[in-house]
Formats: C-alpha cells, structure tokens, sequence
C-alpha cells in the first residue's frame, strides 16, 4: 500500500494553501458572512485561473481529469481557511452531477461551469426526503412541477439549480431557471448562503429535463458518494486548525502561574485530539481512494464509514477546542467557534451520522 | 495512493492462509471459537510450530533467524494468523527480550538464548512492576548487589504473566541507589529455577491465574546475565517502548472478535432487536476500519524505512479502547446468554458463554504494556512538546 500523495496533488494543496493565505483571511471570511452573494469576482477569477474549475472533472468533458484525492486537496485548504467562496456549491457539486448524467445537454452545461461561465447549483434535499436523494418529494404532473427543495447552496446567486423530482414511479433531474422559482434565501449553519424553492405548478419544457430513471439514479448515487468524501475532506481541513490553535493556545494561556499545557489533564484532551486527527486522515485517504469505486456496495460503504466517523470524532475535536480554548472559545469574535460550526454542518449535510450508519450496515450486507 | 496489496503479497497471503489452515491444531481453533485461552501446553505446542516453521520471530531481523518479510507482510501474516483462529504469540520473548537481546547484548548472550526463544523452547516472563511501582516505574526497589561473580537480588515483582510457566525473567533491578533513579537500574536475566524465588498466584477478575507475585530472597545471578552495562536498564526499557509495535492496535483479533459476534447475533431468537444490534456492531465495524487504516499507514511506513516512533502509543491506545469496547458490546449485546460463568453447556449461542470471562479479562488491556494514561503523558511530551 501506499499512503503518499503524489506530486501533483501536493503542488495542488500548496498552491491551494498559498492563494488563500494570500488571499484570504478569517476577516475577509466575517465580512462576507454579511454578503447575501458570496460570489467574488476576482477571487472567482482567481480560482478559475487556478485551473481548480476543470480540476475534478475528466479531459473529455473539457475537464483536467484530477481525481477526488486532488479536488480534496483543495476542499481541505478551503475547510482549512473558513473560505465561504462557493467554489464547491457551484463548481465541483453540480459539474459531478452532471458529469454523471453524462448527456449532449448535460455536458453542454458542465462546459460553462468549467469556463466559470455558469452559476448553477444542486437542489436535491427536501424535508419530506431527508438524505434520500433519490426519493425526492417535489412530483411532475404531466409538465407541471409542484413541491418544495430545500436547503439549497446556492452561493447567493444562482441562476440555475439541478433539481430531482419523481413523474409517477420515474426519478428525473431537470434544471430549473431561478427566475421563474418562488425563491427564500437564508445562511446556513458554516455561513454559507442557500435557499428554498417553493414550486406550484411551475411549467416545465422538455429542454429542462435533463435525465431519467436508471440514469438519474446512478448520477444521483455517484454524486452523493463523492460529496460525502469532499465533507469529509472539509472537516478534515476544519479541525487540523483546531487542533493547531487550541494547542497553541494551551502553550501560551496562563493560569495559576502556569501554562494551561502543564496541567496532565488538558495534555491528555490534547492528545485524545492529536490521536483522533491521525485517525480521521487515514479514514480520509481511504474514503478519498473508495468513494469513486465503480462497485456501488463498496464505494457506499466506505463513504457512509467515513462520514458516520467525521461526524462523531471531527465533531469532538471542535467541542473539545472549545472547551479548552474556555470562554473565548464561544465568541464569534475568535475562530475556534466559527471552525465547530463548519464541522457540524459537513456533519449533517449529505447525510448524519445515524442516516449513515444505517446505510453502512446496508452497504455490508451486500458487499 | 493504492491502498490495496501487491499481486505479490496476495500471493503470500494464499500462503500463509493454507499453512494456517493445515497446521493450526483443532484444539486451538476449538479454544479460540469458544472464547477462552488456551493452556501452556496448547500455547507452547503452537508456537513451537511456528518455530519449526521459522515464522515464530517474524519481526526479527534476518540475521538473528526472522524471515525477512517486509512490514506489509507481517502484518499479513498476523491476520491470516487470526482469521485461522489461532491466538496471539506470547510477546515476553519473541517481542521483548529477543530485541533487547539482539540490540544489546554479547555474542555469548545471543547465542546462548535467542535460539530458545526462536524456536519456542524457552518461555520468558517480564519482571517489570512492583507493588510501590506502578505506573512510577521508575521508582523499583528490587536490589541487585554485586559479588564477585553474581548479584545477590532481593525484592518483589508483580503483576508478572505467566511467570508460573517461564523459564526465565528479564528483569528491572536497581544496582545503584545513590544515582539519579533512573541511572541507577540494570537489566538481569533471571533463571526461575535459581534457589530463592518464590511465585505465588494472583486470580484476576477473569476467573483465570495469569499473574503472579514473584518474591526474590538471595537470590544469586551470574554476572554474564547482565545485558548492557549496569545503569543500562533504564535506557533498554525506553527502547521497547518504540520498538517496531506495528501489530500493536491487535486490528487482527478484534476483526475476528466483531466477525464472532456478527455470526452470532444471525442466530439469536425471533424477538431480538437485531437491528438495534447491527447499529451498535457497525459503529464498532467503523472504530475499527479507522484504526486499520492508520496501521495500514504506519507498516506502509515501516516499509519504506522511516522508523516506528512514538505514534505506536496511538495505536495502543485507540487498539485497547476497542477491544474493551468490543468485549464490553459481545457481553451486553448477548443479555442473558452472558450470565452463566462455569457452564460447560452453552445455554445458547457458545460465543456468548465467555464473553463477560473475557470482557473481565480485557478491562486489564489498558493498564498493562504501560497504562493509556501513561501512554498519554509519553505523548504529550514527546509529540506535543507539552
């Protein structure tokens, strides 16, 4: 076995590393928490010129065919730094989908993302569904679409959102245009802006659907799997700094006389927290090499272990940088609370811990 | 990144899977299935026939007799080893003394006692913990003086494993009580035949006589016996702390611990909650898959040379939390079944009928080879800079 990354991907979380520590900062991050469009435009442009807009996605399709292993790198550098650009919610997470539907429209679509031309974003939660992705609440009626979406990352300023719906027993993915959407907008808990769709009715073309049944099933099956590895990937960025500031911390803060490191009982929290780190990178390179396996079972497995396992260890790590970190710990004016927020949202989107352990437990009966 | 094995290792993997399947002796498998641990003689016979087998000193180096595996391999061979149903080896000569021996003794000392333990022949036990040291190891009182050309030891050790079946003891004394505590112990091999010791019996919670006192009165040890130099033993002690420990997190028993209970909890009776039970395996299933791959990392490691340094305290940790862990779910998750102690006839399924002698057994996981909080101390020294 081999754990190393390549040189590719290590030049890819560098470049990653450095354009954001140039470029961005936990100020510039609590100012476009107030934005209600979190699309920069030169940092978008940036990011483009990066190459990261063609990253995850294969050379046939326009793309520079890296795997999940780089697209994760990245993922992980954005996690790190607090980085609300939504270059996840309107790049990687609609360009997989419709790089899964893998139809002349859908390609057509993913051509734009690519150029950063797009703004187009995924809606495939609802209340009544829950995590399942493939039983969707919103139903089409002949070509009238009614229902709901909600949850929607949308960065703010999307134009376009793929959308699953059921016509009778048939799953399908349609893109909807924004401007024809009863639309609700509100930030969500790592600070990113999303919103709900509201359908009545709402006409609908055959130019919007862009696949059905089995295919849609598959995209939508490909899809989940590989954003629960890029949570994972999130986290993983997320709790490697809260570790680092809360043992800085512990280094420096002083009480009764003494660094609060001296003290055995904040070193064992420390440690606890340095083991379970090394823990959730192994499960990341492992769930980063699986999620895109072309056994189902498998790749299912791997990802719902993973995600079940960030969401109770990563989540412990950000609870335990809080506690030692004391009373600044839970003011908005310091990190540390703002990195435990990130983390329990990647613990809850794309599936909870408990959805997910279910799933494993299915997932191992048929491997 | 690849992280599955080479055509060349699952080959060896094929291997090994049919040697264990032809040579592990029924009665062992039987003992392993049923949960219990197997006697001197069904241990000895078995690592004897991994010694005829040159695959008892896996870990060691090729010149001392191991076989020359990579890292990759061992670890292999250890699940292959615990699939076939066979249990761990006893570590006392094999991982202990045998590298103390190889790193830091005299050619005489090599070649009169590391073919003992290569070929099984010789059992060891390790005098290490006294009643006053404990965690505080350092603090050991048991004296060692020089005459001539032996040492007279007096004192008391305990906690010592199966020191009722060894031959021999590698032992903590102290020859120097004027130095700085640590400086003033040496490393003794002791023969337990040698006039003047005494093993009395400890019963753990088990139910079973793994530990002992053992009691030193004039005890007279030659002077070739000291491995090192007086004031040594400290530093060798340091040593086996570090020692490649790859196999350490025991990834290849607990897989086989929760594959027990899986098969089990399938032939529970019609009104069990078997899908309450599934949830609380699979939590465990995914502990575990996280601890395999962090293994996986450091024998991948190992391989490529960098050396095994104090993350094995990790794995120990995060290894024995698990196997209580797992102990602790066999024992709720068979409700009555894990009630009867004694009974001969299991009342139900036969892997519950020692789950809770084991689950006593095991609380003992996270104390001995250094207790975890011990571990913890190690590493926020050594890692965090604490």
């Amino acid at each position: 076995m081999d754990f190393k990354l390549s040189e590719n991907t290590t030049m890819i979380a560098d470049t990653a590393r450095r354009y954001l520590k140039d470029n961005y900062s936990f100020d510039i991050y609590r100012s476009q928490l107030q934005e209600a469009d979190h699309l920069h435009a030169a940092r978008w442009q940036a990011m483009l010129e990066l190459g990261w807009f063609g990253l995850p996605f294969p050379e046939s399709c326009g793309g520079y065919g890296g795997n999940l292993v780089d697209v994760a790198a990245i993922v992980r550098e954005t996690g790190a730094a607090l980085c609300l650009d939504p270059f996840v919610d309107l790049v990687v997470s609609p360009g997989k989908l419709l790089e899964y539907i893998n139809t002349s429209e859908s390609l057509a679509i993913l051509e734009d993302v690519i150029a950063g031309q797009a703004r187009v974003a995924c809606g495939l939660y609802d209340r009544y569904a829950g995590y399942q992705v493939t039983k969707p609440s919103l139903r089409l009626n002949g070509y009238r679409l009614s229902g709901q979406k909600h949850v929607v990352p949308d960065g703010g300023c999307a134009k376009r959102i793929l959308v699953s719906a059921m016509a009778g027993d048939e799953l399908l993915i349609l893109a909807l245009p924004v401007e024809q959407c009863q639309i609700e907008r509100y930030r969500l808990l790592d600070g990113s802006r999303a919103s709900s769709l509201m359908l009545d009715d709402l006409e609908i073309t055959d130019a919007m659907i862009l696949c059905r049944g089995e295919v849609a099933r598959q995209a939508l099956s490909g899809w989940f799997d590989y954003m629960c590895a890029l949570d994972c990937a999130r986290m993983y960025g997320a709790a490697s700094q809260v570790f680092q500031h809360t043992l800085e911390y512990a280094r420096t803060r002083k009480q009764f006389g003494k660094a609060i490191g001296s003290f055995q009982v904040i070193q064992h929290y420390l440690v606890d927290m340095f083991i379970d780190l090394q823990q959730l990178e192994s499960m990341l390179l492992m769930v980063l090499v699986k999620a895109e396996s072309e056994t189902v079972s498998e790749r299912a497995r791997a990802t719902s272990a993973a995600k079940a396992y960030y969401a109770s260890q990563a989540v412990r790590i950000a609870q335990q940088g809080i506690q030692i970190h004391g009373g600044v710990g839970v003011t908005e004016e310091l990190n540390i609370g703002h990195y435990f927020r990130l983390i329990t949202h990647c613990s809850l989107s794309h599936g909870s811990r408990d959805y997910h352990v279910s799933r494993f437990i299915e997932a191992d009966a048929a491997v | 990144m690849n992280l599955e094995f080479s055509d060349e290792e699952l080959a060896f993997r094929d291997t090994i899977r049919q040697w264990m399947k032809a040579n592990v002796p029924d009665d062992l498998r039987r003992c392993t299935a049923r949960g219990a641990m197997p006697g001197k003689e069904m241990q000895q016979r078995w690592e004897r026939l991994l010694g005829e087998q040159g695959w008892l000193t896996v870990t060691w180096p090729e010149q001392y007799g191991g076989p020359g595996w990579t890292a990759t391999q061992r670890y292999i061979f250890d699940l292959e080893r615990a699939s076939a149903g066979a249990p761990p080896t006893s570590p006392f000569g094999v991982a202990m003394v045998g590298p103390v021996l190889y790193t830091f003794g005299s050619p005489e000392q090599k070649d009169r006692w590391l073919p003992g333990i290569r070929s099984g022949e010789m059992l060891w036990c390790q005098g290490y913990s006294e009643p006053n040291a404990g965690s505080d190891l350092a603090s050991l009182k048991t004296r060692a003086e020089r005459h001539d050309d032996h040492y007279l030891v007096n004192g008391q050790k305990i906690w010592t494993t199966q020191a009722h079946w060894a031959d021999m003891m590698f032992c903590l004394v102290r020859t120097d009580s004027t130095v700085k505590q640590q400086q003033g112990i040496s490393f003794l091999l002791i023969d337990m035949k040698t006039p003047g010791i005494e093993v009395r019996p400890i019963y753990s919670i088990d139910g079973h006589h793994h530990l002992n006192e053992v009691y030193f009165t004039d005890v007279k040890v030659p002077v070739e016996n000291l491995v090192g130099t007086e004031g040594m033993g400290w530093t060798i002690a340091k040593f086996l702390l570090t020692h490649e420990r790859t196999t350490i997190a025991g990834v290849a028993d607990t897989q086989n611990e929760i594959n027990r209970l899986k098969a089990a909890l399938a032939t529970m009776a019609e009104n069990y909650d078997k899908h309450q039970a599934a949830r609380r395996v699979a939590a465990l299933e995914i502990d575990l898959m996280a601890l395999e791959y962090t293994n996986f990392r450091t024998v991948a490691a190992t391989d490529e040379g960098k050396p095994f340094g104090p993350e094995s305290s990790g794995l120990k940790i995060k290894g024995t939390e698990l196997q209580q862990s797992v102990s602790q779910a066999m024992v709720e998750l068979g409700e009555l079944l894990s009630l009867p102690w004694d009974n001969e006839q299991p009342i139900g399924n036969e892997v519950f009928n020692r789950a809770s002698r084991r689950y006593n057994f095991l609380r003992a996981c996270t104390i001995y080879g250094g207790s975890n909080e011990i571990q913890k101390n190690v590493l926020a020294k050594m890692l965090l800079g604490l």
